[in-house]
């Protein structure tokens, strides 16, 4: 079917444009914004435009920036690869029959749906708080000594509570792909005596492929701007041990009321989010490719 | 019978993960009707006579109401907007592809693609500047741009199921592609229609980077009420997981009606 030009443009323009003007504006703004010298708190200082003084400073002078990329890099690898394997597990138990398995589906994804300030919020309070939360309750009844996990192993804190919050995704996706490999596949190997192991790397594991691709890409890119979490459970401590880079500009921007290095660090924070995106695409890919070969 | 044995180990072995998983929500819950004593008593109490005064406190709690209602407003509000922008694009994206679609779909998703730190600085400025900092129908403009990538694509994946001979009879009988696209098109696709407003809804309620950037007393939405808990009543446990049950079980009913589609709409509608 075919529709006039002007009919199509009428329809998809206002969308586009509307689009555009929150997004890509306000991105090439802030492009802008990074090559000057502006706070905000002091009008009296004026706006100058200072070249890439924004860009050297961030790069190479700041240590906490730094550190931010690295904290970012760190907790989101832990996020997304635990999460893949957690999400892999309870996908292939969730997809075998079995009594009472779509309440069970509907309890294992209701994590995704929890807001990250109150994910935060309970985990710091009741589950992981050192003193009167359960978590501790048993690993001292173990014998374990008291931690204070978000104090003490503070990457760690916020990774186990998104890994909470991203397993129901990775699952989700995941089951979506079992459910598409043909069971005669599995059942031909099964006669053939593959055991379960077998069975799972050579046939469902491959027919999974683009699947895990699939969900390792989206929870790379919503993970990577994971912030209330981090934003309740630590503000980004202790010190600066979980501030991540959306934090960081966070900072910058609420306290420091820096707009040209805020926008620096939000530029910076963009390639390196379609960097690592570019790089898990052809990754990916190239594994999956060789898994099948 | 070794592999019935089996069998039942690992329905056992789902049974258990599914409850740990399950288990901070239901530990919440559970807290939300407790007492602030036996809240944080240890050992963990898990058998109590439940009091309703937690969620009576928060359902009257003038703050907590006020939250409540900016979250509805703003999910709602963006919600249909994204509808009245993005079903007209994604009927004409569905329907009618022309070897441009492919290009113009995946430059919708790089906007969803782009991280907030990447906009927000110009958005607080321009915000503070046009008065839209702190306002109701700022944070509608703005969901309204995180919901419509996903209005677009969702519903061109099912417009694109409609079956062509419908619109094709409807254009011979002479109707204009505006009555078509509202009156036959829309209706035709309403579950689709139905779980796109759900996954909208829900993205929107739990949004918490943009509002508390850009939001103050007037426009802030429950998570923002929810995170202030941690500064200023940090210790009320039984309080706090009332209030955060309430601010939650509304994204649970979506969610679990909207389930089918789920898959769909966090893959874009790559996935059916």
């Amino acid at each position: 079917m075919t529709m006039a030009r002007s009919m199509r443009m009428l329809l998809i323009a206002p969308a586009i444009v509307y689009l555009a003007a929150l997004t890509q504006a306000p991105f090439i703004l802030t492009l802008f914004y990074s090559f000057q010298k502006w706070i905000l708190t002091s009008p009296e200082l004026g706006v100058s435009f200072i070249g890439f003084e924004n860009f050297s400073y961030t790069l190479f002078q700041d240590t906490t920036f730094r550190a931010a990329v690295i904290n970012l890099v760190i907790i989101t690898a832990g996020i997304v690869i635990l999460s893949l394997f957690f999400g892999l597990c309870l996908a292939l138990l969730l997809h075998r029959p079995f009594p009472g398995q779509g309440l069970a589906r509907s309890l294992a994804i209701a994590p995704f749906f929890v807001m990250p300030t109150v994910n935060a919020v309970v985990w710091k309070n009741l589950l992981l708080n050192p003193v009167f939360g359960f978590v501790s309750y048993f690993t001292t009844h173990m014998g374990l000594p008291r931690v204070d996990i978000l104090a003490q192993f503070p990457k760690l804190g916020i990774i186990t509570m998104a890994v909470w919050q991203w397993t129901p995704f990775m699952m989700l996706i995941l089951l979506a792909g079992l459910q598409s490999v043909p069971d005669d596949i599995r059942e031909a190997a099964e006669v053939d005596g593959a055991n379960a192991w077998e069975e799972f790397r050579n046939i469902t594991f491959p027919l999974l492929g683009p699947f895990i691709q699939l969900s390792v890409l989206l929870a790379t890119i919503y993970v990577l701007q994971l912030f209330g979490e981090i934003f309740v459970a630590t503000q980004g401590g202790p010190g600066s041990a979980t501030t991540t880079l959306p934090y960081y500009v966070y900072e910058t921007i609420s306290q420091g009321n820096d707009v040209g290095t805020s926008s620096a660090q939000g530029v910076c924070a963009v390639i390196l989010a379609s960097i690592i995106a570019a790089f898990l695409l052809r990754l990916l890919a190239r594994t999956f490719q060789v898994s099948k070969a | 019978m070794t592999s019935r044995l089996r069998n039942a180990g690992l329905t056992l072995a789902t049974y258990i993960l599914v409850l740990a998983i399950f288990f901070p929500i239901l530990w919440t819950l559970l807290a939300g009707f407790k007492t602030e004593a036996t809240a944080v008593a240890q050992p963990p109490v898990l058998f109590f006579t439940p009091t309703f005064d937690n969620f009576k406190d928060a359902l009257t709690n003038a703050g907590y109401l006020g939250f409540f209602a900016h979250s509805v407003i703003i999910s709602v509000g963006s919600t249909l907007i994204a509808f009245l922008f993005g079903i007209p694009a994604a009927y004409a994206l569905g329907l009618f592809p022309t070897d441009k679609s492919a290009g113009t779909l995946s430059w919708v998703l790089s906007t969803k693609m782009m991280p907030a730190v990447g906009v927000i600085i110009p958005l607080i400025i321009i915000f503070k500047g046009i008065h839209l900092f702190d306002s109701l129908a700022g944070m509608i403009i703005l969901y309204t741009a995180i919901n419509l990538p996903l209005v677009i694509w969702m519903m061109r994946s099912f417009f694109a199921e409609i079956p062509k001979d419908l619109i094709e009879a409807a254009r011979v009988d002479g109707a204009d592609t505006m009555h078509i696209l509202w009156r036959i098109a829309v209706p035709f696709v309403t579950p689709g229609l139905a779980a796109t407003a759900l996954l909208c809804l829900i993205f929107s309620w739990n949004e918490f980077f943009l509002v508390v950037n850009l939001a103050g007393p007037n426009a802030s939405t429950l998570p923002v009420y929810i995170a202030g808990f941690m500064t200023s009543e940090g210790l009320f446990w039984a309080r706090m997981s009332a209030a955060s049950t309430l601010a939650v079980i509304p994204v649970f009913i979506a969610g679990w009606a909207a389930q089918r589609s789920l898959v769909r709409g966090l893959t874009m509608g790559a996935v059916k």
